[in-house]
């Protein structure tokens, strides 16, 4: 019991050991907050992954499926699917309404035709519509100027339908599509120059390109915007619109279509006769599994059902639609591989950068020991020479060692845990320019403590000075650095797709990162410590 | 003279400074009755601190080169534990400069050999029977009322009785005392030797190294260290002087 008793005592007897304590929560802290937000991205990234795309992708080459909703039809027999929506994908421009005039602006973005009531089972498409009044809690929390406060749900229900007012199809933007949107500090919206955009109408031109890949003419369509989308994905809410698929099929020419015998007689009306009917195609199909089923077994399971049905279709004479040879069928995680793989790999290669944060922090607790062993030769050779045995000795200075590093470690992972849930208004503060009583206050400290330095220089004091001076030079650069500080964007959404800083404390690393900090702590403790067991006591008491 | 306590018996120790060897103890002999006072004087560097540590077993001798016993036991045949043991139960210590610790009370210096002899329960001042005992004799060595000082808060004679109540602590068989009054004034010095003579009294053996006569005249005999090995002389209590008769090798 005795060393336990000693290396309390020397711990809280001493400013040393607090210097060391320090040291290793910086450590900690700085391990667990680089990991929680690199993991809190990726599992973002993940989630909305699934999110946006559900389970499983079966997606075809540009020719597209035919047939889907038969094969979906098939699907929903399964009793692992949950559901499945058809889905059209393309490219296209967007003439926006802004600004006045005949030069509007056009932006590039990607087309999804969806059928919104199956596409809102697979994905959270309902719940990411953004104009909507939002239940009582959530109005409770917007600011007076929020423009959702006066909405009723007619712009939801809009949304949820794809159809206008008057019942005509609609289109949905992603939020960040126009720049009129402007995202305020708790994640709310306002309309610049007074563009509320729902109402209005936008132009989307595509163009189609057929089975054998050649390239049509374009198509016009002019659509009112029936609500606004925020996935949460910078990446998606800068690009997509969603359009309903019927309209997306038959401006793509991917709606069914009379096959005609170009070869034969025009009929008296000149048209040619027709030999068969070339069926409806979608670029994807996204499934959804029950809950409790993998995304893996599922994705097997409608991979096994689509060769069967590609199978069939084929044998069938009467089919004039073929299924493409070289479909798809991906997980969401397979889909969304090239965007989730760098950021894996990048997470795992700050970890082991990291890692050498943990020699630093064994290399400052061996230095700190060394110094304190140093100091303590002459105790070690009293307390040998009371009858101290070696291993006392050692567990004297090994229990300094873990005390440190628990302490240590557990002030990290409480530091980190308060950053990383604080991380977005951290970010914001940064963002903005320093309140002017940061600054004040800086000056303040810096003023007192130059009245220290000089009372101590007259007194000739020099240490207190010294620690003065350098506490008023410390305030005083705060101080001008706080005054210059202007806001400074460090999580740019474009950069990073979410437009919020992950901030949930990855507890696993948290514990190993602090399980870490203790072991490198008793590590850089045991060399001074076994040091100070083989101290010879007599020379110990004789030079000490 | 009584059975022998403890015995240095042909003791050789030599350091090595650099590349030289410096022959410290030479043959040294000397044989310490129960409840003898002997004082040990010799001039600076004859190896008066260096048998007091191969006596205390916080040093040892050469290898082959001499034995210390204790109640006839060979200490060269003890393993760690024992030689631990020894310093904590079976001799005290004390220092010419205190050597007390910094962080620990007064109390808590004074328990430490039966605190890290394994005799602390969970406080640094050791469990209530230690306690209870330390208490007494720092009251009795006049440093009651600085229990719950620091050292750095008392004189050199204040720190100078703490430093003798921690050798007494464990209830020692021998006091080994290293000049205890060398930094010490006559009156602080007066009243450690008496209270020291005050335990001798009781029947506490002492060695005592000391270069100051007249602390030496307390003792009960004198030896003198000269060269590494020890001369005798008898005590004449009324004169203070004595007449050295050379024995180098065999015990005095």
């Amino acid at each position: 019991m005795f060393p336990f008793l000693l290396a309390g005592r020397y711990l809280r007897s001493r400013l040393i050991p607090l210097i060391a304590v320090g040291a290793v929560a910086l450590c900690v802290a700085l391990v667990v907050i680089v990991v929680s937000v690199m993991t809190g991205f990726l599992d973002m990234l993940r989630n909305s992954g699934r999110s946006l795309l559900g389970d499983v992708i079966v997606s075809a080459p540009i020719g597209g499926i035919p047939y889907a909703n038969e094969f979906m039809a098939e699907l929903s027999t399964l009793p692992e699917v949950d559901a499945s929506t058809p889905l059209v994908d393309t490219l296209g421009l967007l003439r926006m309404p802004y600004p006045q005039g005949s030069r509007k602006e056009t932006v590039p973005v990607q087309v999804w035709g969806i059928d919104p009531t199956s596409f809102a089972r697979v994905t959270d498409y309902a719940d990411d519509l953004y104009w909507k009044p939002g239940t009582e809690e959530e109005r409770g929390l917007m600011q007076e100027d929020d423009p959702r406060l006066p909405l009723d749900d007619s712009l939801l229900r809009q949304g949820e339908t794809l159809l206008d007012g008057q019942g005509k199809p609609a289109i949905v933007l992603g939020m960040h599509v126009s720049i009129v949107n402007s995202r305020q500090g708790d994640g709310s919206y306002r309309n610049r120059y007074g563009w509320f955009l729902p109402g209005m109408e936008v132009v989307l031109t595509v163009v189609p390109i057929g089975e054998s890949g050649r390239v049509g003419a374009q198509r016009d369509r002019v659509f009112t915007i029936a609500n606004e989308i925020q996935t949460g994905i910078y990446e998606v809410d800068k690009n997509r619109v969603f359009v309903p698929i019927g309209v997306a099929q038959e401006l793509l020419q991917m709606d069914a279509a009379p096959i005609v015998d170009a070869s034969a007689e025009p009929d008296a009306n000149g048209q040619f006769p027709v030999r068969g009917t070339s069926p409806a195609r979608v670029s994807k199909i996204l499934v959804r599994a029950k809950p409790g089923v993998t995304a893996a077994a599922l994705r097997d399971l409608v991979e096994a059902r689509l060769n069967a049905f590609t199978e069939r279709i084929s044998m069938d004479p009467g089919r004039q639609g073929r299924i493409p040879l070289n479909m798809n069928v991906l997980t969401w995680e397979q889909q969304l591989r090239d965007l989730i793989a760098p950021v894996e790999k990048e997470r795992e290669m700050m970890r082991i950068l990291f890692s050498i944060i943990y020699l630093v922090c064994a290399g400052l607790i061996l230095s700190i020991f060394w110094a304190i062993v140093a100091e303590k030769t002459r105790d070690i050779g009293i307390l040998r020479a009371v009858g101290a045995s070696r291993w006392g000795i050692l567990s004297t200075f090994l229990s300094y060692g873990l005390a440190i590093g628990v302490i240590g470690s557990l002030l990290g992972v409480a530091l980190a845990s308060v950053v990383v849930t604080r991380i977005n208004d951290i970010h914001d503060a940064i963002g903005h320019d320093a309140p002017a009583w940061t600054w004040i206050s800086a000056y303040a400290i810096a003023a007192a403590a130059t009245w220290g330095v000089v009372c101590y220089a007259r007194r000739a004091i020099l240490l207190r000075t010294l620690l003065f001076g350098i506490v008023a030079m410390t305030a005083a650069l705060l101080g001008i650095a706080l005054l210059l500080h202007e806001g400074t964007l460090i999580w740019d959404p474009s950069v990073y797709y979410f437009v919020d800083i992950p901030s949930t404390v990855d507890w696993t690393t948290a514990v190993f990162t602090a399980l870490g900090g203790v072991v490198f702590s008793v590590i850089g403790a045991a060399i001074p410590a076994a040091k100070a067991a083989d101290t010879d006591p007599v020379e110990a008491l004789r030079y000490g | 003279m009584g059975e022998p306590l403890l015995v240095a018996d042909a003791v050789h120790k030599t350091y090595r400074v650099g590349r030289v060897d410096v022959p410290v103890l030479c043959g040294t002999s000397l044989s310490i009755a129960r409840g003898e006072w002997v004082a040990i004087l010799g001039s600076s560097g004859s190896g008066k601190s260096t048998l007091m540590h191969v006596l205390g077993g916080i040093d040892r001798p050469d290898r082959d080169k001499g034995d210390i016993r204790f109640k006839g036991e060979s200490l060269a045949s003890w393993g760690h534990g024992r030689i631990d043991r020894y310093r904590s139960r079976d001799v005290g210590f004390v220092f010419q400069h205190y050597h007390l610790l910094p962080e620990l009370s007064v109390l808590e210096n004074a328990a430490l050999p039966c605190t890290v002899g394994g005799a602390g329960g969970l406080s640094l001042s050791g469990s209530r029977e230690v306690r209870d005992r330390c208490t007494r004799l720092l009251e009795a060595c006049g440093v009651g009322h600085r229990m719950c000082h620091r050292p750095a808060e008392l004189s050199g004679g204040e720190r100078q009785r703490v430093a003798l109540v921690r050798a007494l602590a464990a209830d020692p068989a021998v006091l080994l005392a290293d000049e205890p009054t060398g930094n010490l004034d006559a009156a602080n010095s007066a009243a450690i030797l008496d209270l020291i003579a005050a335990r001798h009294s009781e029947g506490l053996t002492i060695a005592m190294v000391t270069h100051d006569q007249t602390v030496a005249a307390r003792a009960d005999r004198m030896v003198h260290l000269v060269d590494g090995r020890v001369e005798c002389r008898p005590v004449s209590r009324s004169s203070g002087t004595s007449v050295p008769s050379r024995s180098p090798a065999a015990p005095a």
